[in-house]
């Protein structure tokens, strides 16, 4: 099947679901293009910059919180709010990344990681902006847009957009840039480029990115937690990113659409997620390390180890 | 007459590790269009020197002077900017892309191009890549990963990306590493070729003798991190020191290039 | 001045009493204790693996659970408790050699975010066979005959279980401390954390090593989570704090460093113990800025090896 014909396909189908879904379906289906969104900018990061961050879920957080607080606390429009969850999301992604960047391989996780946590601490504790535990409810869109369905044509036309963007920004320069500094960031530098400011750059643009998805997902869910930032919650970008497979640009989106359809499915039929994604993912690592965008390379024989540098 | 301003003047460069005194004070003057070989034993500081020179080691004391600007501790990046351009004993190249596409990205960071955002990087340089490659003899291998190249095809690829910033002075930290004698011969002529072309500097580490004298204009001698001597070839063969440092080795391996 | 004086007041006002300060401390090295069980077991992983164990909270607390089903046996009973430790204790190490053959072992060379997604799915998987086995409520387990109420130590009244576990603690670091340098086995796992590519040149089995170690760690964090059971609700959640303490205490004491571990857990353990009396908002915080802080310049932790 040409890529056209498989393009022209999921056009459709994107475009025709609200008609045939329910309720809930169009909802998990502005959840998928959320995550999607969310998977992908994760993955700017480690598939394309060779940059595991541990601490991803914090900016996912941010632009939710972001919105809530725009939108309910400050009564702004709803086009401020969306806008607005990705500058919050960059703007602490400048400050984290700064410090974040100065380090490499596990000493750079770790820190993203240490951040998250402090997030995360700020939201249960600072009760008063954040609302603890409670988080923040009854975020929703206003107006014409409070229909599901056109929220829907709202959020997949936010994240088409996003992802064309990143899209670009891949094949661009500075996509290429950080392409080669994944596989060698000495040869970069004798080339001229200013590596930690690219790795930056490329951090504050993965952060905004998730801030973006994660504001219209609260927007969506009509409210925002700190769970959204707690420690397990940085596993699911990579859990996405890893399924779909991390060397293709679409990879993580895929890997997205599994991992919410199989939550809400697995969700539904048992209280068991965790151990049903705990079990899928031990497959994914042992089995299909290229995901399932490269599932001709079954095994660890078929890849080469690409390392996350150094 | 008064020598023209060298084009790359380092003046007491020091550095330690812990204990160890890698480099104990250089001092050396390289004036434009020289090819000048660094010689000296293993761990005489060849390779900290390069480092320490282009910023991917902090100098602990001294300075670098670069064209009549003070470099000192600059970075990597900066340096290639402002002229300077490096190859490493291990040639090192992006694997995962092919030998054209590492000399396209080349282009882009010489020319500060790596911050455009949104124009398709695919094409952009790809006439002066070829260029390029097929002045190091690699044209045949452009669209290759750069990983599955041979040893030796890999330093060409190196060259090519060191000369796509057209630098002024060319490092080279021991070009002909892992290679037969007779390629290694080859292969410095080549660079020798075209730095006269190009009308380059250039500075390199070398082990084999043969390959030194056979195109060096100026050797300088390296020994437990500082200069032991400096001049022209036959001047640092005959050297007293550099004999005695080089007990017979010297001797005899420049009776054969001779 | 005024200002100062009444800011310092608010903020350290009870370091003028004693009582508070010797009950605060003596609650932070006890804390501290626990936290040395888990995290130098984390650190030694990290050290000669280079495997972050993201599932080592949740080995800690399958070591409270086990401590929980057989003290059922004989609740309060110090020989019962005994057996608990020694029986969480073996079986962790069996479950830690399991796991590391079954599934680590496959994925040494295989990139980060592999490895990370593993411990994190065995995160996933443990938490909820707890609740599948033992359900989802929090039992206590109750503190053995001899060790119940409490004792007079540097003047206050302390809890006498809590000053059995600093002693206890410190009798593991001190056997850990001559394991790792006076026997064989411990100097090759400390030249492991240093360099392992040179342990296998010079011809030693460094899958077993790896194996002993992650097995090492796994009935570490199995006892301090048997230690830890008279004093904490043992349920599901028990293993969510515990791992965040202990990577903060690896990062500050350096990864690969059981020296690093038990200074690191004291210093965790104090500024716990100590910034709850003065800031008691920001306490949470004030240690993630330090792991921050200490990432930032100097990643390799107060007695790491710098890579």
């Amino acid at each position: 099947m040409s890529r056209v014909a498989v393009a022209a396909v999921v056009a459709a189908g994107l475009l025709g679901a609200p008609a045939v879904l329910s309720d809930f379906w169009v909802f998990i289906a502005i959840e998928v293009l959320a995550f999607a969104l969310y998977a992908v900018s994760f993955n700017l990061l480690l598939g394309f910059g060779g940059m595991l961050s541990f601490g991803h879920a914090a900016y996912f957080g941010v632009g939710g919180y972001a919105v809530a607080l725009l939108l309910n606390r400050m009564a702004l429009p709803l086009g401020v709010a969306v806008v607005g969850a990705p500058i919050a999301a960059a703007a602490v992604a400048v400050v984290i990344g700064y410090l974040s960047v100065r380090r490499t391989g596990i000493y750079f996780a770790m820190l993203t990681f240490a951040f998250q946590m402090l997030l995360y601490t700020v939201a249960i504790k600072w009760t008063g902006l954040t609302g603890g535990f409670d988080g923040i409810t009854g975020v929703r869109p206003h107006g014409v847009l409070s229909d599901p369905r056109l929220y829907y044509f709202f959020t997949l036309a936010v994240v088409a957009a996003a992802l064309l963007a990143l899209y670009r920004l891949v094949g661009s320069p500075f996509g290429y840039a950080l392409r080669a500094l994944r596989t060698n960031p000495r040869r970069l530098q004798y080339v001229g480029v200013d590596v930690r400011t690219h790795r930056w750059a490329a951090f504050v643009i993965a952060g905004a990115a998730a801030g973006l998805a994660g504001g219209l997902f609260a927007l969506a869910s009509g409210n925002v937690f700190p769970s959204w930032l707690d420690w397990t919650a940085s596993a699911t970008p990579i859990v996405m990113a890893v399924l779909g497979g991390i060397h293709a640009f679409l990879g993580p989106v895929i890997g997205a659409a599994i991992y919410v359809v199989l939550e809400v499915v697995i969700s539904g039929q048992t209280e068991y997620w965790p151990l049903v994604m705990g079990c899928v993912i031990v497959v994914l690592v042992l089995v299909l390390p290229e995901g399932l965008t490269g599932w001709r390379a079954l095994g660890w024989r078929g890849v080469r180890a690409r390392g996350v540098v150094p | 007459m008064s020598r023209a301003a060298p084009i790359l003047s380092v003046d007491d460069l020091q550095k330690h590790f812990g204990g160890v005194r890698a480099l104990a004070g250089v001092t050396l003057d390289v004036a434009a269009g020289e090819f000048h070989a660094i010689i000296g034993p293993n761990g005489a500081g060849k390779s900290t020197f390069f480092n320490t020179l282009t910023g991917l080691l902090r100098p602990d004391a001294g300075r670098v002077a670069f064209e009549g600007h003070d470099v000192t501790g600059q970075a990597p990046h900066a340096l290639t900017r402002r002229g300077m351009a490096r190859t490493f004993q291990i040639a090192s190249v992006f694997p995962d892309l092919g030998a054209r596409e590492n000399v396209q990205v080349a282009l882009l960071g010489y020319q500060g191009a790596t911050w455009r955002p949104w124009a398709s990087a695919r094409r952009m340089g790809e006439t002066r890549a070829r260029e390029l490659l097929a002045l190091v003899g690699l044209d045949g291998l452009s669209e290759r990963a750069a990983g599955t190249l041979s040893h030796g095809d890999q330093k060409r690829l190196e060259l090519a990306i060191a000369l796509a910033g057209r630098p002024r002075l060319l490092l080279l930290d021991e070009p002909t590493a892992g290679m037969t004698a007779q390629e290694r011969l080859e292969s410095i002529r080549l660079v020798h070729r075209i730095a006269g072309e190009l009308g380059l500097t250039v500075v390199f580490t070398e082990h084999d003798m043969a390959v030194v004298f056979s195109v060096a204009t100026r050797i300088s001698v390296l020994h437990q991190g500082a200069l032991l001597a400096e001049g022209p070839p036959a001047a640092v063969r005959a050297d007293p020191a550099v004999q005695r440092v080089y007990l017979g080795d010297a001797a005899a391996t420049v009776g054969q290039a001779v | 001045m005024e200002a100062l004086a009444d800011f310092l007041l608010l903020h350290f006002g009870w370091a003028q009493n004693p009582v508070v300060v010797a009950r605060q401390l003596l609650a932070a090295i006890s804390n501290g204790m626990l936290l040395f069980l888990i995290s130098a077991g984390l650190s030694l992983i990290f050290g000669v693996s280079r495997i972050v164990n993201f599932a080592h909270g949740a080995l800690f607390m399958l070591g409270a659970y086990l401590a929980l089903t057989i003290t059922v046996a004989g609740p309060g009973s110090i020989g019962v408790f005994a057996a608990a430790l020694a029986g969480a204790t073996a079986g962790l190490y069996a479950l830690g050699a399991v796991v590391e053959v079954g599934l680590l072992r496959r994925i040494y060379r295989a990139p980060h975010e592999f490895q990370l997604l593993l411990t994190f799915a065995l995160v996933f998987i443990v938490g909820d066979v707890v609740k599948l086995v033992w359900g989802r409520e929090d039992y206590s387990v109750p503190t053995p005959a001899l060790l119940t109420g409490s004792t007079r130590a540097l003047g206050v009244t302390f809890p006498t279980y809590r000053l059995f576990l600093i002693a206890f603690g410190l009798l593991v670091a001190g056997a850990l401390w001559f394991i790792l340098h006076r026997t064989r086995w411990g100097v090759m796992v400390r030249a492991a954390t240093m360099d392992r590519q040179m342990l296998s040149a010079l011809g030693i089995n460094t899958r077993q090593l790896f194996t002993a170690v992650f097995a090492v760690g796994a009935a570490l964090a199995g006892l301090g989570g048997a230690l830890a059971a008279p004093i904490v609700a043992v349920g599901p959640a028990l293993h969510v704090q515990v791992i965040i303490d202990a990577f903060v205490v690896v990062v500050i004491g350096g990864m690969g460093s059981v020296a690093g571990a038990l200074v690191g857990s004291l210093l965790v353990g104090l500024v716990n113990a100590f910034g709850v009396l003065a800031f008691p908002a920001l306490a949470v915080v004030l240690t993630f800025a330090l792991m921050a802080l200490v990432l930032v310049v100097r990643p390799w932790g107060l007695f790491g090896t710098p890579e």
